[in-house]
C-alpha cells in the first residue's frame, strides 16, 4: 500500500521536470540589429513575418541599435533584408532602403538559425550614394588634357580622337569623373591643357552652367550629371 | 649489399636535390602586404635592416626580393618616406613568419596637407559660394580671404564659383600659370606643392 502511494509520486516527479525542459517553451533569441552610416529615413528591414523601420541616429555617425519585436525559437531561421528586397544567394537587391543611401549586410550574413551563434546580431552598414558625372570634350587636338574634380575626387586624363594615321580628328571624345555622392557639390576644371598643339580648354555645363553644381535631388532624378562640356580651341 | 648502398645513394643525393632546390636560407614565404595612401616613389622598406624594397607604381602593394622560412623572425621598417608623406607606419611588422603573419602585414603612410586660401576682392552682393570640388564655403560680403578645406600634397584643386553673388559676376584666377602662354593668369586650379601659401584669387564685378 505504501508502495502503491510513493509510486504514482515518483511519476508525478517525473512529469514535472519534464515539463520544465519543454512544456513551458523552447529557449527564443531576440534579433538584434546594429546600423552604421544611416543619414536618411526610409530603411525598413524585415524577417520573419516581422518588420523594423530603422530611423537614422539623433547624431550623425552615431550606429542605431534595435532588436526586432518578437523574438524566435531555438532552430528556426531567420534572413534580416531590406523589406521586399529581392533575395539572390543571400544578397539582396532593392526594398525598403533609405533616400539617397544603399544599406547591406556587413561583417556577419544576415542569416541564419536561432541556436547556431550564442547571439543574433545582424550588422548593416549604409554608404551614401553617388552618381556619375560626366560629359564631353570637343575640339581637342593636342595631348595632355587633364580634368581636376577639386581635391578629392581624383583626376582623369583625356586623349583626342586620331585617324588612321594616328593625326588626332578633333572629334567629340566622352569621358567620365569619378561619381559623386549626393548632396556633395562638383565643380570641374582644367588641371592641364593640352599641348602639341597648344590648346586652351574651357569648361561648360553642368548645374551652374560652368562645369559646378550639387549631386542634388534633381540631379540624383537625372542619374547624374551628364552634361559637361569642355570646348578647346 | 650493391642495391641497399645505391639505394642509400640515390636517396641521400635526392634529399640533398631536395634541399638545395629549396634554397639554402631563402624560404618559401614572400614577405608583403598592402600600402595604403602613398602617390608617388620614395618609400622604400627593410626586412632586418636590409633587402631594401622600393614601393613602386601603383603604390598599393610591397613585396620583398628575399623569401623567409617559416620561423624566421622577420621585423620590417621603412628606410625613406615619399617626399609629400609625413610619416609611413608598419602594422604587424615584426613577427616570426608563418602564413598567419605574413598575411597581416601592411604599411600607412600620411599625406602632408597644406592650406589652400582664396583671397576674395570687389564682392559687395550676398550669395557668392565657392567650391573646390566636394569642399563649399559660403563667402560673407565682407570676407577678405576663405580658408579652404586643407589638400594633400601633391593632389590636384580647382576652385570654381559654385553661386554666383546677387548683382555681380566673379571670375577666379591664380594656380597653375603656363609660362608659355603670355598673359595667363591661371584658372583657379593647379597642384598642391610643398608650400603653406597656395592662394586662388576670386574677383568679382562690377
Amino acid at each position: 500500500m505504501k508502495f502503491s502511494l510513493a509510486r504514482p509520486a515518483f511519476a508525478l516527479a517525473i512529469t514535472l521536470t519534464l515539463a520544465s525542459c519543454g512544456g513551458g517553451g523552447k529557449a527564443t533569441f531576440p534579433i538584434n540589429v546594429t546600423v552604421s552610416g544611416l543619414q536618411y529615413p526610409g530603411l525598413v528591414l524585415s524577417t520573419n513575418g516581422q518588420d523594423l523601420t530603422v530611423n537614422p541616429p539623433a547624431t550623425t555617425g552615431q550606429d542605431v541599435v534595435l532588436t526586432f519585436p518578437n523574438q524566435i525559437e531555438y532552430g528556426q531561421t531567420y534572413e534580416v533584408t531590406p523589406k521586399d528586397a529581392t533575395i539572390t544567394n543571400h544578397t539582396y537587391t532593392g526594398g525598403s532602403q533609405p533616400k539617397h543611401q544603399n544599406c547591406a549586410p556587413t561583417l556577419f550574413p544576415a542569416y541564419g538559425t536561432a541556436g547556431q551563434l550564442a547571439k543574433i546580431d545582424i550588422r548593416y552598414a549604409c554608404a551614401i550614394l553617388a552618381y556619375p558625372l560626366t560629359g564631353t570634350v570637343n575640339g581637342l587636338k593636342g595631348t595632355g588634357l587633364v580634368l581636376a574634380n577639386g581635391s578629392t575626387a581624383g583626376t582623369i586624363g583625356v586623349n583626342p580622337v586620331l585617324d588612321t594615321n594616328n593625326t588626332p580628328t578633333g572629334a567629340a571624345v566622352t569621358f567620365a569623373m569619378n561619381p559623386v555622392p549626393y548632396n556633395t557639390t562638383y565643380g570641374v576644371t582644367v588641371l592641364t591643357q593640352p599641348t602639341n598643339p597648344t590648346q586652351t580648354c574651357t569648361v561648360t555645363g553642368g548645374a551652374n552652367g560652368t562645369g559646378g553644381g550639387t549631386m542634388d535631388d534633381a540631379a540624383e532624378n537625372n542619374k547624374g550629371v551628364t552634361n559637361l562640356v569642355v570646348t578647346c580651341q | 649489399m650493391k642495391s641497399s648502398i645505391l639505394r642509400a645513394g640515390v636517396v641521400a643525393l635526392a634529399c640533398a636535390l631536395g634541399l638545395s632546390a629549396c634554397g639554402g636560407g631563402s624560404g618559401d614565404l614572400y614577405l608583403s602586404g598592402a600600402v595604403y595612401n602613398v602617390t608617388k616613389d620614395g618609400l622604400v622598406l627593410q626586412n632586418n635592416g636590409g633587402d631594401d624594397t622600393n614601393v613602386v607604381s601603383p603604390y598599393t602593394a610591397f613585396q620583398f626580393g628575399n623569401r623567409v622560412s617559416t620561423d624566421d623572425q622577420f621585423n620590417i621598417t621603412v628606410k625613406s618616406i615619399p617626399s609629400n608623406a609625413k610619416e609611413c607606419v608598419v602594422n604587424n611588422g615584426k613577427a616570426r613568419a608563418n602564413y598567419y603573419t605574413i598575411g597581416q602585414i601592411s604599411v600607412t603612410c600620411t599625406i602632408k596637407q597644406h592650406a589652400l586660401t582664396a583671397v576674395i576682392k570687389n564682392l559687395t552682393g550676398s550669395g557668392l559660394v565657392i567650391i573646390n570640388g566636394a569642399d563649399r564655403q559660403n563667402v560673407s560680403v565682407d570676407a577678405k580671404t576663405v580658408q579652404m578645406a586643407m589638400v594633400n600634397e601633391g593632389a590636384a584643386y580647382g576652385v570654381t564659383v559654385l553661386q554666383q553673388p546677387t548683382g555681380q559676376t566673379c571670375t577666379v584666377t591664380g594656380g597653375y600659370i603656363d609660362p608659355n602662354k603670355p598673359g595667363d593668369v591661371g584658372n583657379g586650379t593647379g597642384t598642391m606643392g610643398p608650400d603653406e601659401n597656395t592662394t586662388v584669387t576670386v574677383t568679382c564685378t562690377p
